[in-house]
């Protein structure tokens, strides 16, 4: 466990505090871009689904970022402990910290007299954060390229307004604002394997190299 | 040397994944938008709608202005646009009130419930043939001048946080009229005749690409900055005798040439749509349209886009210019959603003209147009030159700031 804890450590030390800071900056700027006060539950839903959701673009795709550099990367593989179980610690980091931001948000919004129902908003936008940053993982873990680790996220979401309801489904990101939560399962589904598939590609590349 | 450099990086730039993905998605943007595209037949009459057109009367802004008003109102909700940006405003009891005391004053509509019941007869209204997708439009109260209306009207715009349907700027935008048989020949004559049909498919074409273009180059333009870097190859390309001016400018004319090209092709589509119409219709069509088009409406935002792109990832050797770029597509996309008709271009990055109609309104709006893309062609120019002094210096062992300003203070210390 301690071991787990150093890494989670040097992971929030290093790694992640620029990524944090874009995040807690999107948030703070959104009082000047969007409505954050007396909103009805339609509303409220836009401002998260379309706005909040996308720190998961910003703080989930960079978990490999790290090692990004091949020098550090081939040091890395030569240590003892297992590479799934390194970047399993950051995502799973890397969520509570999404979950932290979300949570103080969604208060935010409730100080603000906003009426929602708290706990499926607060879960339904954690899911879109987690595919949108799952999407990231994947296509890092795929390409071994942090800019497609972006890209593949924000092409998803500009199509997503674009109309995608139609040819997205129930990958559609944006169904509360309908009122549906339907779509949030399948999400929070396609995150799941999104993640642990960008993770098991990142290994697999890992052990090519090693060999 | 720039000739043979450029060429090389054009063939990179096709070897690379990043550049069939961005070209993949263009497709993608133009199927599902433009796939279907039907060309305009011309207005018959006895239509059932023609559509709306802005009109300037004084009248007939206070009747739209006082409708919308009404409208939001009772919905207890009003749409702003404070930086340009979509934003909804939900009022405290306080200033409710007081825009409940502006709608009395300037429309004679006492309290909610009456503001209700005008809604109510709208609706019913609404299913009258002939009236289908009319907005509201409310009387002004007695005696109100146009002056004292503008008055009040600035007064609920300042109380919705500025932005909102009452401010000046968008007041004359309220007052929609439907257009009649002979506006909307009027509007197609437009096209036929000052567009040569293929002008106002080419706006569209625009409209459409300018979204994904808008950020597309800049995944291009940071791949090719971090390139050297992750294979290693930085200090070595640096000691050669090549220029930086050469180096940079290569990458940068290759990646513009090589994110238009598919945007040519992709306009064949749209282009030999509107040829097989003119030719059947006799229309003397313009078969430049969509290439003036292309270079006059997207390439300042592809520039832009690319140019930001390297400039930020020189500068700091990070993937920060997809952030930077990401944040700024957010707020032109969405500052724009309110000026989608055409005629409004303002300083956007991102143009938006989402019909084959309003040839008026583009030709009034063709300076600030204009304007709009010179400016981001010179900034893009600059950024590039900025970037050519940032790669000069590193080659100079100067400002390589990943890394070494921590590791600097830390000998320090």
């Amino acid at each position: 466990m301690e071991r787990y804890w150093q890494i989670e450590k040097v992971n929030l030390k290093y790694h992640i505090p620029l990524h944090i800071l874009v995040s807690a900056l999107l948030l703070l700027m959104s009082p000047f871009l969007i409505g954050v006060a007396n909103l009805g539950a339609q509303d409220t839903a836009k401002a998260l689904e379309m706005y909040v959701a996308l720190i998961g673009i910003v703080l989930l795709p960079p978990v490999f970022l790290p090692e990004q550099n091949h020098d550090i990367r081939d040091l890395v593989y030569t240590k003892y402990l297992n590479g799934p179980a390194i970047y399993l610690v950051r995502i799973l980091g890397n969520i509570l910290l999404m979950a932290v931001l979300l949570g103080l948000y969604i208060g935010m919004l409730v100080y603000n007299e906003c009426e929602f129902p708290v706990g499926k908003y607060f879960c339904g936008t954690l899911t879109e954060m987690l595919f949108l940053g799952g999407l990231g993982v994947f296509f890092y873990g795929l390409c071994d390229n942090l800019i497609i680790g972006y890209m593949a996220p924000i092409v998803y979401y500009i199509a997503a307004i674009g109309g995608g309801e139609k040819y997205m489904k129930m990958f559609y990101p944006f169904s509360m604002v309908r009122g549906s939560y339907g779509e949030k399962v399948w999400l929070a589904l396609g995150a799941v394997i999104l993640v642990i598939g960008g993770v098991w590609l990142r290994c697999r590349r890992k052990r090519r190299l090693v060999r | 040397m720039l000739g043979q450099l450029f060429v090389r990086e054009c063939r990179q730039t096709a070897r690379s994944l990043i550049f069939w993905l961005t070209v993949l998605i263009l497709i993608f943007d133009f199927t599902t938008q433009l796939g279907e595209m039907e060309i305009d037949e011309e207005p018959q009459p006895g239509q059932e709608s023609y559509g709306h057109r802005q009109s300037k009367d004084p009248d007939v802004i206070m009747r739209s202005t006082l409708g919308q008003l009404t409208e939001e109102y009772v919905r207890e909700n009003y749409t702003t646009y404070p930086i340009g940006f979509y934003k909804n405003v939900t009022l405290n009891e306080e200033n409710d009130a007081r825009i409940g005391e502006i709608l009395e004053e300037t429309a004679g509509i006492a309290g909610r419930e009456s503001a209700e019941q005008i809604m109510e007869e709208w609706y019913a209204a609404r299913n009258e043939p002939g009236l289908a997708g009319d907005s509201l439009k409310v009387e002004p109260a007695d005696g109100l001048t146009y002056e004292h209306f503008t008055e009040l009207m600035d007064e609920a715009d300042k109380i919705l946080g500025g932005g909102s349907n009452y401010g000046k700027e968008y007041r004359e935008k309220n007052a929609q009229v439907p257009m009649t048989y002979e506006d909307a020949v009027k509007e197609y004559d437009a096209l036929i005749e000052e567009d040569r049909l293929t002008g106002g498919y080419a706006r569209l074409f625009c409209d459409y690409m300018v979204i994904f273009l808008g950020i597309l180059p800049v995944f291009l333009a940071v791949t090719r900055g971090l390139r050297d870097r992750r294979s290693m190859m930085q200090e070595l390309i640096y000691t050669r005798k090549c220029s930086s001016l050469t180096v940079i400018v290569s990458r940068y004319l290759a990646m513009l040439v090589m994110l238009t090209l598919p945007v040519l092709i992709l306009s064949l589509n749209p282009l030999l749509k509107c040829m097989s119409y003119a030719g059947k219709a006799g229309i003397a069509a313009d078969t430049l349209a969509f290439v003036k088009y292309t270079f006059g409406w997207l390439f300042p935002t592809i520039m832009i886009v690319s140019a930001l792109g390297m400039f930020l990832t020189e500068l700091t050797d990070t993937a920060a210019a997809v952030l930077v770029q990401g944040a700024w597509w957010f707020i032109a996309v969405f500052g724009g959603v309110d000026r989608l008709s055409g005629g409004m271009y303002g300083w956007n990055p991102m143009p938006r003209h989402n019909t084959e109609l309003n040839w008026q309104g583009f030709h009034d709006g063709f300076a600030q147009l204009a304007a709009n893309r010179l400016l981001y062609t010179v900034a893009a120019l600059l950024l590039v030159l900025l970037t050519v002094l940032i790669y000069s210096q590193k080659r100079k062992g100067r400002l390589h700031i990943r890394g070494k300003i921590l590791a600097n203070r830390k000998s320090k210390s």
